[in-house]
């Protein structure tokens, strides 16, 4: 598995690949195109020796659906996502105190 | 709302790197190192990005490897940055960072911004570091997030649904749980009410 590692940066787009990956592996990964496996872990050391893959597997697996999904309703994300607000809306940033979820927000 | 980005419309050439900062980690989650650990998620495609290969044969022939400084590092953030369309970068409780470290890692940020109309940041932190945010990105949008009586319903529903012992629980207890808890948590940080919450199924 472990040359598998650094896959999940890349491309939103294929699906099917996506799906794949989320049900027969603990790549967990966001999303993937069907790349090569990493040939580079020693750059990838070199770059960070941080890693939000293991993290974001942990959220997504304790994580609910459904919970949080009103912020993708709001007009202040749908515009930061689909770019309608320009450079000046480049940034968006949720503000809460500790525990209201946060980090889980869909 | 990472999954979300990726569950969007197909379309080439959109990347997403992410970062949760934690607290624990703190020493290690330099401005440097998370910069690197987004870049990271930016660089492979297929193979790594022709620049940061190069950087790397460079820094191992000096003596002793040299470290990668913050500026080498966001030079080639906005170079893997340039490649792409649309980038996404989502890096979670920015507050768990140390001070020095955030305003690094925020100044950064939006040195990669300038140049790349194409990237979109999502940034969550509790409120004390907004005006840091501020500072930064004029024209950031705020979105406070509070819990909402829906998604404390939902949570409770899964929860009852997972529990192991469902002898003791009664129709009317599973009924009492979903009335009176969403109720009474609105204005209650959530982690105090998970906990409440986890208490009474427990018991």
């Amino acid at each position: 598995m472990d040359n598998a590692a650094y896959r999940h940066s890349i491309s939103i787009g294929n699906n099917n690949v996506y799906s794949n990956n989320v049900t027969n592996s603990h790549n967990n990964t966001v999303n993937v195109k069907n790349i090569i496996a990493d040939e580079n872990p020693e750059i990838m050391k070199w770059l960070s020796p941080l890693d939000s893959r293991g993290r974001h597997h942990d959220v997504r697996t304790d994580r609910m659906d459904g919970v949080g999904n009103w912020l993708l309703e709001t007009s202040e994300f749908r515009e930061w996502r689909s770019y309608e607000g320009g450079a000046d809306k480049a940034v968006l940033f949720c503000s809460g105190n500790p525990g209201v979820g946060k980090t889980y927000l869909r | 709302m990472i999954d979300d980005l990726c569950d969007g419309p197909s379309e080439e050439g959109i990347a997403i790197a992410m970062f949760y900062c934690d607290f624990r980690d703190q020493r290690e989650q330099t401005a440097t190192n998370i910069v690197g650990a987004i870049l990271k998620q930016l660089v492979v495609r297929g193979e790594v990005l022709e620049h940061v290969q190069e950087a790397f044969k460079k820094a191992k022939k000096e003596v002793g490897g040299r470290g990668l400084r913050l500026p080498d590092m966001v030079q080639m953030l906005k170079q893997a940055i340039a490649t792409l369309p649309r980038v996404f970068i989502c890096i979670d409780a920015l507050d768990e960072c140390i001070p020095q470290h955030l305003l690094g890692l925020l100044v950064s940020l939006e040195d990669s911004l300038h140049e790349s109309p194409g990237t979109r940041i999502f940034l969550t932190g509790r409120p004390q570091v907004h005006t840091e945010i501020e500072k930064r990105f004029t024209g950031s949008v705020i979105v406070p997030i509070s819990p909402k009586v829906h998604d404390i319903e939902r949570y409770l529903e899964k929860k009852l649904e997972m529990d192991t012992e469902s002898d003791a629980m009664s129709d009317t207890l599973r009924a009492d749980i979903l009335r009176v808890i969403p109720q009474k948590i609105s204005g209650m940080c959530v982690a105090e009410s998970l906990v409440l919450i986890s208490f009474i199924i427990l018991h």
